[in-house]
């Protein structure tokens, strides 16, 4: 690979070595050039040295913890950020997403879901013209007019449900948490009240979703929130 | 600990769920009395012998022997010390109570002295013996268990480097073909990759699930579920192993919400799918249902294979216990997981057959009200 000097820069903090090797071919061939760090201490380093444009950042580090690395980094710096986490470990995702992590991905990974994590991400520092219009399958979006339109029939949405769609539109591709869609509709003392949100969910899934028993758009992260997914991929049967 | 843990280290608590440890934890003899207890016993059975034959007319001599019987059914019950314990006992009462004169200690002659020689040497011979035949249960009970602790451990080896190795040699297999494979052949071997890759993701979350349990490390976060919600995400995952098999859904809409660990209730559902999917016909649908019954929210898992084999069928939530039949495989583990995870959580599991002749399983978990959720306009 050439060293195109306008390629986004990945830097990868990861102890495994094959790990990083594997993140190198996937990255590269997605057309990032790839820096690697193989402990915490080297990671913030190379944060203040290269300034790289994407951190991944594996939570199981030998020096410091990934967690430690995550705050540290984040006193200073708002670079995106995707963690790395294993199976199980939902409560440390939680926590690296509220320590200002922007997105997580749990190994074993696959790499066409991390390319579209980290284009999601940089959507978010770049984001598109305030566009006006959004749409998604067969559903059309009109934030100017306040409309949404299913299969070209106006669908009734209230007033949190729309707040909700709109959340999800603006950070379309990015795991929302619980408590962070809870406070930013119903308020900070609505943080923990997960019922509100599952019961909206449904609502929102039952009025948008072509089948509530596999949506395909309003994803759920089991025990982290939900995604939405804007291009879900094809899947056969 | 300060790491996650790394894929490498899941091979070592794994192993350490064999239950290689029974034996060691119930060494101790369970049923034997505590010595404070059975020196309290034989007091307090002297007592009763003395109390009782207060009121007997009998003779003396008579008593020393009825306190004869008494002193080697107790050597027969106790340790070695509690029964010279009480030949002392009830030698010095023998005495005391009622030999001539009475309610006093009295110098005995050759025969009592003979009578009473004899209850220490029937003291010391009777738990000797009693020692004697409780080591020798004992040591049954220990051989019995490693027995059995040795079949679990070769079952769980057996299994393991099946489930394990299978996955492997397909990896190896195709990674090995890639570079030499003619290029309409990648995609398959693309695919196989994929497919031994989740079979082993499917395995080690198994086998930290067991681990977990085991170590009492499972803290269940209850939350707010939808039924709905939770079905749909543990199909997620399993699209391509299920991507044959005809589910059909069938939750209503008014189906409350109810208090669970979605994580854990998803890979419940995704064992039991996989149970119904791996022991079935390909042919054969399978269903989800869930409701709500007496104050209790159900899910259940049916489908239309043959039922669960007998030997299996009586408690298929056994660790390790699982139906080779038609090479179905699994480590055995995954129903095992299903009722852990159930009763971590509150909830239960059953199975049963469905009207059918297939399989049923049912989890079920206790319905709580939430409070209000605030209603807003159009």
């Amino acid at each position: 690979m050439n060293s195109n000097p306008n390629r986004p820069e990945v830097l990868v903090i990861d102890d495994e070595p094959q790990i990083r090797r594997l993140l190198r071919l996937i990255l590269e061939d997605g057309g990032y050039a790839v820096r690697e760090a193989d402990s915490g201490r080297a990671g913030l380093d190379e944060v203040a040295r290269r300034s790289p444009t994407v951190v991944i950042l594996d939570l199981g580090l030998p020096d410091i913890p990934g967690l430690e690395v995550l705050k540290k980094l984040r006193e200073w710096n708002t670079i995106p950020l995707l963690i790395l986490s294993v199976f199980g470990r939902e409560g440390s995702k939680i926590a690296g997403l509220d320590a200002g992590a922007d997105d997580y991905l749990t190994k074993p990974f696959d790499g066409g879901e991390l390319l579209a994590r980290l284009r999601a991400l940089l959507r978010r520092i770049k984001p598109a013209l305030a566009s006006n219009a959004f749409h998604f399958d067969s559903v059309e979006v009109d934030f100017g007019r306040r409309q949404v339109l299913k299969h070209g029939q106006p669908v009734k949405l209230t007033s949190m449900e729309y707040a909700l769609l709109q959340l999800f539109i603006t950070h379309r591709d990015k795991v929302l948490t619980h408590r962070h869609i809870l406070r930013t509709l119903w308020g900070p003392k609505a943080e923990l009240q997960t019922h509100y949100l599952r019961t909206y969910m449904l609502r929102l899934r039952r009025k948008l979703e072509d089948d509530l028993d596999a949506p395909k758009y309003f994803q759920t992260e089991s025990g982290i929130g939900y995604r939405f997914v804007s291009e879900p991929k094809a899947v056969a049967g | 600990m300060r790491r996650e843990p790394k894929d490498g280290t899941l091979a070592a608590p794994a192993e350490d769920a064999g239950a290689a440890s029974i034996p060691r934890r119930e060494e101790e003899p369970p049923r034997e009395l505590s010595s404070p207890r059975e020196y309290l016993g034989v007091l307090v059975v002297i007592a009763v012998v003395t109390i009782v034959g207060r009121f007997a007319p009998l003779s003396y001599a008579a008593f020393g022997h009825i306190y004869l019987f008494t002193v080697i059914a107790l050597s027969l019950r106790v340790g070695r010390r509690p029964a010279l314990f009480a030949a002392v006992v009830s030698a010095l009462t023998w005495d005391f109570v009622f030999v001539p004169p009475q309610l006093s200690f009295s110098v005995p002659d050759f025969d009592d002295v003979l009578l009473l020689g004899t209850y220490f040497v029937v003291a010391i011979i009777g738990s000797q013996l009693t020692a004697r035949m409780r080591a020798e249960q004992r040591e049954e009970r220990r051989r019995a268990l490693l027995a059995e602790s040795e079949r679990l451990h070769r079952t769980l080896l057996d299994s393991v480097s099946h489930e394990l190795r299978t996955p492997l040699s397909v990896l190896n297999g195709a990674a090995e073909r890639l570079s030499s494979a003619p290029p309409e052949r990648m995609g398959a071997l693309g695919d196989e990759i994929c497919t031994a890759t989740r079979r082993l993701d499917h395995l080690v979350a198994n086998l930290l699930g067991q681990t977990r349990l085991e170590a009492g490390a499972l803290r269940p976060q209850l939350d707010w579920c939808d039924a709905r919600d939770l079905v749909a995400s543990a199909r997620r995952p399993l699209e391509e192993a299920l991507s044959a098999r005809t589910i059909r859904v069938a939750i209503p809409d008014e189906l409350p919400l109810f208090r669970a660990d979605a994580v854990l209730m998803e890979q419940v559902l995704a064992n039991l799918l996989l149970n119904a999917a791996r022991h079935t016909p390909p042919a054969a649908a399978v269903r989800i249902s869930a409701g709500l019954v007496d104050d209790r929210i159900f899910i259940a898992v049916e489908d239309d294979g043959p039922g669960l084999p007998p030997g299996i069928a009586e408690d298929p939530f056994r660790k390790f216990h699982s139906s080779r039949q038609g090479g179905a495989g699994g480590l055995g583990l995954g129903l095992s997981i299903v009722r852990g995870f159930m009763l971590a959580q509150g909830g239960e599991v059953t199975a049963g057959k469905s009207p059918g002749g297939g399989a049923v399983f049912t989890v079920y978990l206790p319905h709580t009200l939430h409070t209000r959720v605030p209603e807003d306009e159009l």
